[in-house]
């Protein structure tokens, strides 16, 4: 009798470990994405949104599987984003797609990610690399923040020794230059700052600098500490070098308002309006980042993800995390001068 | 020494705490009061999702308070009326309990007999069909902001509407149709046009009557939003125009507002109408049989205005 009672309840384990099986072996026919941006305001961001919505749309007509997007905006609150993650969760997404708003506090998110068994595909402002190590299934997504700052260096190391004079404006011997900066708390804006002034000074551009500000990547900020720079030091200021465009096409509005041409103005992100003021010539130049890539790859490797299938194979990630996007010079007149390789820190 | 009837007596006891856990475990005795989720999918008549932040905003807000999974979905090409009514299909095979659709074109949405309730966002034309509608009179928004124009700009500035190439939408239609009979019974010159190639190229080879600016008036956001950023760049077109009008409210047509580079808005409450119809589809959910139309007001801003409480409000919606 145990024995026949044994056989039967072998046969039971059996008959669920089978079913089991089945329902994994299924096919997933919709993908379910949850985002949150840190700022839905920033153009660099809105501009990245705009083209995962559209990649979101052309994996949807090329495969066959739905895409379903839910985008939040933080408003830069880490707060309302944790909200956010814990409603995505509690909506069944299969992946997350995190911008985080403060990157020294991703750990509460992943907390939640890790308890739901909800992968996370990180982008734009990196977490700390100890929250990163936590579990195999958090990737990021970004540029190289030191190779960005180094081609901003090298496009006016170019120019000044193809025509010093473009550089050196007032002719005077010596570039002065004012650098207008990120937030504090993102990794981006320290090494943007140090990496192009490095490159300035070792290519051997005689640069000085004037003064420098942070202005939180905005625009409005941007242009009001320019404003202040130009009736501050006037006639002295022949560079603005800026951590991103949005901060760049801040210093012009205050350029323009204040009538005061002979400035250089460069800037980092390739943002919509920063290709605009490029075309006008009211922009030097500027390093993009390869936003349809910096898309695809998210959009893929979120899709993987929430397919339960391993990240695709021809976006090698750096440690098995990490995918650095290319990026490029864009300069006036030439515009387009080289791109870089899509790995390598 | 326990006795056996002691013994007895504890097995019992532990039966019974044994069966009691299960209940619990298995809601007999405690049971957690079900929260319908509603799942409700809204599909616009756009391939983007750009002029309908603040939109979404209100159907956030209104998704967290009634209990609702909304699910946003814009069309691979806009416009494309077949194609909403696939997706249309598609979501209610998928388990969406409403929708809610901005039609693609009306007067075929008008014949859609919906097996779920169906919110429709139309635009003041025809009879409304599904669970409700919530109604934005564009030929009366483009009225009003034809007034406007006739009031602040000189009798011999030609009215130049730009609009989309290719199909117009039945809002862009009633928009520019209602500001083309004020503008005619006014007896002011009115041209219309089309961007073929680029906004840039056509305002560049604007025509205007000696000493006489244009006027501007921008069909849809998109080519409000463009047309400003023409007009910041490009001083010598600007010296050509009167002033710029359209309707919108996204967050760069409010900068080129702010920065004087728009003379003045028609804007609907995009927050109030994302919420609204949520709330709409939620109600036809729980049994409201026929919900009236919801007409919505429009307002017309100026740069003056947009600082007003009242406005700032409107615009700049906070969740």
């Amino acid at each position: 009798m145990p024995k026949k009672k044994l056989l039967f309840l072998l046969a039971v384990c059996l008959l669920l470990a089978a079913c089991q099986g089945t329902r994994k072996g299924e096919q997933k026919t919709s993908v379910r994405i949850g985002i949150s941006l840190y700022r839905a305001d920033d153009t660099f961001i809105n501009n990245l949104q705009s083209i995962f919505e559209a990649k979101a749309k052309e994996y949807e007509q090329e495969n066959g599987i739905k895409v379903i997007l839910d985008i939040q905006d933080a408003k830069g609150s880490q707060n309302v984003q944790n909200s956010q993650v814990e409603r995505f969760i509690s909506l069944g997404c299969d992946v997350l797609c995190i911008n985080p708003v403060d990157r020294m506090d991703a750990s509460a998110i992943i907390d939640m990610a890790m308890t739901a068994g909800v992968p996370v595909v990180f982008f734009n402002r990196q977490p700390v690399e100890e929250d990163m190590n936590r579990w195999d299934q958090l990737y990021y997504i970004g540029v190289d923040a030191k190779e960005t700052a180094i081609l901003q260096g090298k496009m006016v190391v170019d120019l000044y020794k193809e025509q010093p004079e473009a550089v050196d404006l007032n002719g005077d011997g010596v570039v002065g230059y004012v650098l207008l900066e990120g937030e504090t708390s993102h990794q981006d804006s320290l090494i943007r700052t140090e990496w192009s002034i490095r490159t300035l000074k070792n290519g051997g551009v005689p640069i000085e600098k004037i003064t420098g500000g942070i202005a939180n990547w905005e625009r409005s900020q941007g242009s009001a500490l320019m404003e202040q720079w130009l009736s501050a030091y006037p006639g002295k200021i022949e560079l603005v070098v800026s951590n991103n465009d949005d901060m760049a096409l801040g210093a012009i509005d205050a350029l323009e308002r204040t009538k005061t041409d002979k400035v250089n103005v460069i800037g980092i992100d390739g943002t919509t309006p920063g290709l605009e003021a490029l075309e006008n010539g009211k922009l030097l130049g500027t390093v993009s980042a390869n936003k349809e890539l910096y898309a695809t790859v998210m959009l893929e490797m979120a899709v993987s993800c929430a397919l339960g299938e391993s990240p695709p194979e021809e976006y090698p990630l750096e440690e098995g995390t990490y995918y650095w996007t290319p990026q490029e010079i864009l300069i006036r007149e030439t515009r387009k001068t080289e791109e870089t390789p899509s790995q390598g820190k | 020494m326990i006795g056996r009837r002691g013994k007895l007596l504890i097995a019992l006891y532990v039966v019974f705490l044994v069966i009691l856990f299960l209940m619990c475990s298995t809601d007999l005795i405690i049971r957690e009061p079900e929260k319908e989720i509603y799942q409700i999918a809204v599909i616009i008549e756009d391939a983007k999702s750009d002029n309908y932040v603040n939109f979404r905003k209100g159907m956030d807000q209104a998704a967290m308070e009634f209990n609702a999974d909304v699910r946003f979905i814009t069309l691979y090409e806009k416009r494309d009326a077949q194609q909403q009514a696939e997706l249309m299909e598609r979501e209610r095979q998928d388990g969406a309990d409403a929708l809610i659709v901005v039609p693609a074109d009306e007067e075929q949405a008008a014949g859609i007999q919906p097996v779920i309730p169906v919110i429709f966002l139309r635009s003041g034309q025809g009879e409304g069909t599904g669970a409700g509608s919530i109604i934005t009179d564009y030929r009366k928004m483009g009225e009003r902001i034809a007034h406007e124009i006739l009031q602040d700009t000189p009798a011999d500035s030609p009215v130049l509407a730009i609009r989309d190439t290719g199909r117009q939408s039945t809002m862009d239609r009633l928009f520019l149709e209602g500001a083309e009979a004020e503008c005619r019974a006014a007896g002011r010159c009115w041209q219309i046009g089309t961007g073929k190639e680029s906004i840039r190229a056509f305002l560049e080879t604007l025509e205007t009557p000696e000493g006489a600016k244009t006027v501007i008036l921008a069909a849809t956001p998109d080519i409000l939003a463009q047309a400003a950023g023409i007009l910041a760049d490009s001083p010598s077109i600007a010296a050509r125009v009167q002033g710029l009008y359209g309707r919108g409210s996204t967050l760069p047509i409010l900068n080129y507002l702010d920065r004087g580079l728009i003379t003045g808005i028609c804007v609907t409450d995009e927050y109030g109408i994302g919420y609204l119809s949520v709330q709409m589809a939620v109600r036809a959910l729980e049994g409201a049989v026929s919900q009236l139309p919801e007409v919505m007001d429009s307002y017309y801003i100026t740069k003056k205005k947009l600082r007003e409480p009242v406005y700032e409000k409107l615009l700049y919606p906070i969740e």
